[in-house]
């Protein structure tokens, strides 16, 4: 049977492309028709070889739980781009921080859009990781070989809550500076690097040496303290939380899907 | 082997073989190795540690004796985080902070109370603690007068903070005991 013109044209076009050398330089495989290309196209993409090569069709389903897990990742996704775009009206200085807030609400177009998004990702965030991990504790998921992901979970849990509070402190208003004064407060009692902690005497820590003060940059809630939250918030955390998230993916990987999403 | 380790001891001829130096050196190196990670790790905390805090003074001067009537005294609240209270012995301040997680209350003259917004800790005018999750009574700023313009200096880093005895009534410390120098000027 003869091609239709059309059929040739997209022929043609294909093979300009896929036989150019820019595409060649980038793709190392063919197309994903054969065994062999479909798994090359897993392993040879840096983003994909996180993911297993092979799934089961059961551990793909996407059932009760709605891929808590997944939807987690995606609000982070979001926090970081919305929080990247917010990053270019606020400055952390007790100052202004305020007024940039009501900048970012007011005068800069879709400003509050971002802010809005980037709050309500953060508290879906926090939601949806909470979700995750009863599902994984519902479905037993922890158990071994599985008890070294849990426990990267917790500390990603952890972060989460931390990356919260720290924003937390950042539109400068009332509401922001008790949260924190309240919160850095409850630090004071960590066991060993907290001031009113136990061992805490024992240890000669002081109001100026302890966690709370590593913190704050100082003993009250003011300018060192929004410039640490804010790097915190900002550069430290979201870091630490993505290693900790490649991780916590590769570990998937390896152990395998316990069960449908 | 054992010639081996024979000829080098001949050849070195100072009693060190050639094996037992590369392991000394590595010990050197390896302890030497270990002293830089901690001293940088203690160079990072150092960091963090700044030698200058640009914060308000703990030390200052909030005027004469005279101008401060009976009662508690709330002007210095925003200000200063104190309050300054006198009854007829004579002149204390109470430091502004919640002994639970560090609000600022508020004093309610009508009821004779300070009471905390945050979580809801009341104390009764010497500090006592009357009623909320507080642990501890107020903490009593140190105060003295200044000899040349009789000016009341207070103190905010050092603190009065006596461990309180629990009643029915709420957590409590003697106030006789708490009427003493530094914390107390009497009039």
């Amino acid at each position: 049977m003869k091609k239709s013109f059309l059929d040739r044209l997209s022929d043609r076009l294909t093979e300009l492309v896929t036989e150019s050398q820019i595409w060649k330089a980038i793709f190392r495989h063919g197309f994903p028709d054969t065994d062999v290309n479909r798994s090359l196209v897993v392993f040879t993409n840096v983003f994909l070889h996180l993911h297993p090569v092979k799934v089961r069709k059961g551990a793909l389903k996407v059932r009760f739980a709605w891929c808590a897990g997944g939807l987690t990742f995606f609000f982070f996704l979001v926090l970081t781009f919305t929080g990247l775009f917010l990053m270019f009206y606020y400055v952390p200085d007790t100052r202004r921080a305020y007024n940039d807030i009501k900048d970012l609400q007011t005068v800069i177009f879709f400003g509050n859009l971002t802010r809005d998004m980037h709050r309500w990702a953060a508290h879906a965030m926090v939601f949806f990781v909470w979700l995750h991990m009863m599902r994984v504790f519902l479905t037993g998921s922890y158990k071994p070989p599985r008890e070294f992901n849990w426990v990267v979970g917790v500390l990603l849990l952890v972060m989460t809550l931390v990356l919260s509070w720290t924003g937390y402190l950042l539109p400068w208003d009332q509401l922001a500076l008790w949260a924190i004064t309240v919160g850095s407060k409850m630090a004071e009692a960590t066991p060993l690097i907290g001031v009113a902690g136990p061992f805490a005497k024992e240890l000669g820590i002081t109001p100026s040496n302890d966690i709370r003060f590593m913190l704050l940059g100082g003993t009250i809630v003011g300018q060192s303290a929004l410039l640490r939250f804010y790097v915190i918030h900002c550069i430290a955390l979201p870091l630490v939380a993505a290693i900790f998230m490649t991780i916590h993916f590769w570990r998937i990987r390896k152990d395998g899907f316990s069960g449908p999403l | 082997m054992n010639n081996n380790n024979k000829s080098h001891k001949e050849k070195g001829g100072s009693g060190i073989t050639r094996r037992g130096f590369l392991s000394r050196a590595s010990q050197l190196g390896w302890a030497s190795m270990m002293a830089t990670f901690a001293g940088s790790l203690y160079g990072g905390y150092r960091f963090m540690v700044p030698n200058v805090l640009y914060e308000p003074p703990t030390v200052f001067k909030i005027g004469t004796l005279d101008e401060f009537g009976m009662g508690v005294d709330t002007r210095l609240v925003k200000e200063r985080q104190i309050w300054v209270a006198r009854n007829e012995k004579g002149l204390y301040v109470l430091v502004a902070i919640c002994r639970h997680l560090g609000c600022t209350p508020n004093w309610f003259a009508d009821q004779e109370r300070f009471r905390c917004p945050c979580h809801g800790s009341i104390y009764d005018i010497f500090g006592n603690v009357r009623g909320g999750p507080a642990p501890r009574t107020l903490w009593r700023a140190a105060v003295s007068l200044d000899p040349v313009d009789k000016q009341i200096i207070v103190d905010t880093g050092t603190r009065q903070d006596p461990d309180p005895k629990g009643t029915a009534e709420g957590l409590f410390v003697e106030e006789a005991g708490r009427e003493i120098e530094p914390y107390f000027i009497p009039v």
